[in-house]
């Protein structure tokens, strides 16, 4: 057993409780904020020694100076002549320690006169209850990083159950944006969950929407790391290695010709796949998009009747229509509407089966923009490359690259991807049991004041119901006071790397002592504080860097390509298909087309992604007879006529 | 030397309790009655003593002496008593003492209890049992009751000269306090004679050395008298101590009391005493006897100045006192 390091003192204005106490330390016994530590208690309670574990909340240190003007009289006003003294006076190292765990549980008491010992790794077990879900027949600890002090490396587990569910669920990432913790964090979690996440549990997968910039754009790809990570690495039971299974999805550029994410260097190609969305997929949501100030209830009625009676079905003429219409594309749709229309106009009308003809106008207008401000992600033709919703694969991470997207893109992607994955949850046929969804920049998405979006509601919802199904929210922000309390309110598990003073003053720290608070503001990259639901006070641990290239590298690495000639753009979205395809054989084969039919023939060919990949993008084009020169007949020969001949002709 | 009162503590309740049950008839005092020393101290006198630095004392301006002068002391010697009366039986007063020594030792300047020899703590009953002979033959009894070694003391024995003092409260409670003084005083010379026979390093003792020969005797005890009820200086020497600026000490001269040992003295006025009393800032200093009287007491008043800072205060004395010896009295404070 290792030399005590303090002793437990109780004043009559500073008494111990049963929540909180107070020990001294020698002047350089190696404890801080953070620290865990034990008290043996003296007097046994029911034969057994009372142990106590607490974590330090609060230091204090002070001499027997009664006013620091003693002070400055003592070395006649210079500082320098301190130093001299003979003798240092009487200081004193007295902390303060919120408990965390009391042995025996009952009758629970005010923490009694004791020795104070550094806790070793078995006591942070203890401490924290991780010994509850440690046992060799029941171990669903997943390591989140490794408590540091005094010369002992505890690892810290959380609780997979209470991570992923089903007795509490998601987590909660705050801190300052610039120093890559969040996303490092939630980088390095998902590598240990993969790793150590119980098979008896199931599958499980992750969905990541990377808002900005290219950090989790090279999951794939390995980073540079550290000695002392790959010692924590060790520690820890993970390899030091990127994710095995990687996809991307990414919608287009505006102009269609390559993917509008940074992820889209050729050499990258392999695993990115394009996200494309025609009017069925969209018009499911158009809610989202639509805005509920300018669209009233008759729009919201022509937008449902449009939805149930005329996408995907066969609609007939009518006394306004001139023909039948299938509306299967927004092409069609706009085609649907220019019908209606001119009918009504014909005719002189102000309605059409109960919609007036301002209200048609409207919604045209409004739906026909929607392809205009996706664009890139909502093609007219209505060709579809989605996720692999009912496909997804065990330990895959899914990255949906939304980050150079505007606004209402990102919150279409947002709600369309999340809702199918619920839908499929629901349905148990998604592919895998377990689904993290990881959303940074929660305080766009889910803020705590501002209007009631479909996203945000959908957020509330995930984090209300979503570990009933297996939909596990892993959310980030810098600012957490600005999220909707419903959100992190119900992340079980919440994560904090270095957080902003002004944010700490926030009224949902209070219940943090000060010197945590400093302690916060001012953390390492690499550290976090951590709350769970097993753990009664928050907890200080390291993590090691993640294994995968980080976005800075990778950008510089792999450089975003440009937008570039139709060609080229064909090209590089088919050789990962066909090595064999050159520059010459594209610009042979599309020559006599234009872009939007050589555009669509590869959308079809990267969706099917067929065997030859040549004969069948060939195939997507209308057969054209190359244009013949004509043949100049050949003159025939003039009868000569004699002049003189009165009957000739 | 610290004397301080407070309430009773758990172990002092026990006594109190043996008391009660012991003494039929026993008053307790509520709160417990403070002894000061000044009840049992001598009248403040002036006496001549030999001066053996020069033919006459004079005042020397201490030589070589800066803020950055590093003191040779190594440890600090001090001791501490509680006293109060506990109680009373028809005006027969029971004082109830604890008495405390200790060394501490500075390491890297920073203080320490010395591990060589613990810190004493003595807790004692002085009962004069001639008055009050139901508590004679009752150690045993006490000390079962208590479980802290309490001890009973006699202070009713005869003095030197045979004679037993009167029943009167004031005599009986000067003899307790004398008696206390003496423990204590006893305590401090067994601390000082274990130091000097390891001689380690010059010790800062509060107080007179000259009442142990060992102690006396050695070229490791320093002793730093800060009260003066006996100046030992008369006539001019007496305007010359009295008029000695911040950093002068007077001659080297010895004083040879009653019944204590011969040791070389001088005094150093440690702090200007300009708008303060004539013995602000005034200490008396203690050293074995040696060849090199002049040499010895520069050096030493260098130490002892080295020791001013930093201040001793909030305590009352601390223009006299050295931090060492504040620390010793904290440090017995909270032990005894």
């Amino acid at each position: 057993m290792s030399e005590a390091l303090g002793r437990v003192v109780a004043t009559e204005r500073k008494p111990n409780t049963p929540h909180e106490f107070h020990f001294w330390t020698a002047i350089d016994s190696p404890v801080g904020i953070g620290t865990i530590v034990r008290v043996d208690g003296a007097q046994p309670m029911d034969g057994q020694i009372p142990h106590i574990y607490g974590i330090i909340v609060e230091g204090f240190s002070y001499t027997d100076l009664q006013s620091p003007m003693h002070d400055v009289l003592g070395h006649d006003g210079s500082p320098t002549l301190a130093g001299f003294a003979s003798t240092e006076r009487a200081e004193i190292r007295l902390y303060t320690a919120a408990v965390l765990r009391q042995i025996p549980e009952e009758p629970l008491q005010p923490v009694p006169m004791g020795q104070v010992f550094l806790a070793e790794e078995a006591d942070v077990q203890a401490a924290l209850r991780m010994d509850g879900y440690l046992r060799e027949d029941a171990n669903t600890g997943i390591p989140i990083g490794v408590y540091r002090a005094g010369g002992t490396d505890a690892v810290i587990y959380l609780d997979a159950d209470f991570l992923l569910g089903p007795e509490a669920a998601h987590l909660n990432i705050t801190g300052v944006s610039g120093l890559a913790t969040k996303t490092s964090a939630v980088e390095w979690l998902l590598a240990s969950l993969f790793k150590h996440f119980p098979e008896d549990k199931g599958s499980i997968a992750a969905v990541c929407f990377n808002v900005k910039g290219p950090d989790l754009c090279y999951l794939d790809q390995p980073g540079k790391v550290e000695k002392s990570d790959e010692a924590l690495y060790e520690k820890l039971g993970v390899d030091t290695k990127p994710f095995e299974s990687v996809r991307y999805f990414a919608p287009y550029t505006a102009k269609g010709l390559a993917l509008n994410t940074f992820r889209n260097n050729e050499a990258l190609l392999d695993n990115v796949t394009p996200l494309t969305w025609g009017l069925r997929e969209v018009l499911q949501f158009a809610e989202v998009l639509l805005n509920k100030d300018d669209v009233d209830a008759k729009a919201d009625a022509l937008i449902d009747f449009i939805k149930e009676s005329v996408v995907d079905k066969e609609f007939p003429a009518d006394n306004v229509l001139k023909k039948s219409h299938r509306v299967e594309s927004f092409a069609d749709l706009d085609a649907w509407f220019r019908d209606v229309l001119q009918g009504l106009e014909n005719k002189n009308g102000e309605s059409w089966r109960t919609h007036h003809v301002a209200t048609i106008r409207k919604v045209r207008n409004r739906l026909s923009n929607i392809s205009t401000r996706c664009a890139g992600l909502v093609t007219d033709s209505g060709a579809v490359s989605d996720l692999p919703f009912g496909s997804f694969g065990d330990r895959t991470v899914y990255v949906v690259d939304v980050a150079n997207l505007e606004e209402d893109a990102q919150d279409l992607i947002f709600a369309r991807i999340v809702s199918k994955l619920r839908e499929h949850l629901e349905r148990r046929d998604l592919g895998v049991k377990h689904l993290v969804v990881f959303v940074d920049e929660l305080n766009k998405y889910a803020p705590s004041d501002g209007p009631d979006t479909y996203v945000r509601k959908m957020l509330l919802d995930i984090a209300e119901r979503g570990r009933y199904l297996g939909l596990v929210l892993f959310s980030a922000q810098q600012f957490r006071s600005q999220v909707h309390r419903r959100v992190v309110g119900n992340s079980g598990t919440a994560l904090y790397g270095r957080m902003d003073p002004d944010e700490l003053s926030t009224p949902g720290y209070a219940v943090l002592s000060p010197a945590t608070r400093t302690k916060l503001a001012t953390l390492e990259k690499g550290q976090l504080m951590i709350r769970h639901p097993h753990f009664t006070q928050p907890i200080f641990v390291r993590f090691p860097r993640p294994a995968v290239m980080q976005g800075r590298e990778g950008a510089e690495r792999y450089p975003q390509a440009n937008e570039v000639t139709l060609e080229s753009a064909i090209l590089r979205a088919l050789r990962p298909l066909d090595p064999s395809i050159t520059l010459g054989w594209v610009q042979e084969i599309t020559a006599l087309y234009t872009e939007q039919e050589v555009i669509r023939a590869r959308n079809a060919t990267l969706l099917a992604r067929p065997k030859d990949v040549k004969a069948y993008f060939s195939s997507q084009f209308r057969k054209i007879i190359p244009a013949q020169p004509a043949q100049r007949p050949m003159a025939g020969s003039i009868r000569s006529v004699p002049e003189n001949d009165p009957y000739g002709f | 030397m610290l004397v301080s009162n407070s309430g009773p503590d758990a172990s002092s309740r026990a006594v109190l309790r043996f008391l009660v049950e012991q003494l039929p008839g026993v008053s307790l005092v509520e709160g417990g009655t403070s002894l000061e020393p000044s009840v049992t101290s001598d009248p403040p006198t002036l006496r001549s003593a030999t001066v053996v630095e020069g033919t006459a004392l004079r005042a020397v301006k201490v030589p070589d002496f800066s803020r950055q002068t590093a003191s040779g002391f190594g440890a600090f010697l001090d001791g501490a008593q509680k006293v109060r009366v506990a109680a009373h039986r028809e005006g027969i007063p029971i004082v109830l003492g604890t008495v405390s020594a200790a060394v501490r030792i500075r390491v890297n300047r920073r203080m320490t209890t010395w591990g060589h020899r613990p810190p004493c703590v003595e807790r004692k009953m002085y009962v004069p049992l001639r008055f009050l002979p139901q508590l004679a033959g009752l150690q045993g009894l006490l000390s079962s009751a208590t479980g802290s070694g309490w001890e009973i003391v006699d202070t009713s024995g005869p003095d030197r000269n045979g004679e037993y003092p009167s029943q009167h409260p004031s005599v009986l409670l000067e003899r307790a306090m004398r008696a206390v003084d003496q423990d204590r005083q006893r305590l401090e010379e067994r601390l000082a004679e274990a130091w000097c026979a390891k001689s380690e390093a010059p010790l800062f003792i509060d107080g007179g050395i000259s009442g142990s020969a060992t102690v006396a005797s050695s070229s490791c005890a320093v002793g730093i008298v800060k009260s003066h009820r006996t100046l030992y200086v008369e006539g001019d020497a007496l305007r010359i101590v009295l008029g000695l600026k911040q950093g002068e000490r007077s001659s080297v001269f010895r004083v040879s009391p009653r019944s204590r040992s011969s040791v070389l003295s001088w005094y150093l006025r440690l702090r200007g005493a300009d708008g303060r009393d004539a013995l602000w800032g005034l200490v008396r200093v203690e050293v074995a006897d040696c060849d090199r009287p002049r040499e010895r007491a520069d050096e030493v008043s260098r130490w002892v100045m080295a020791e001013m800072t930093p201040l001793s205060l909030p305590d009352g004395r601390w223009d006299k006192m050295a931090y060492g010896v504040r620390d010793c009295e904290e440090f017995l404070r909270a032990i005894s």
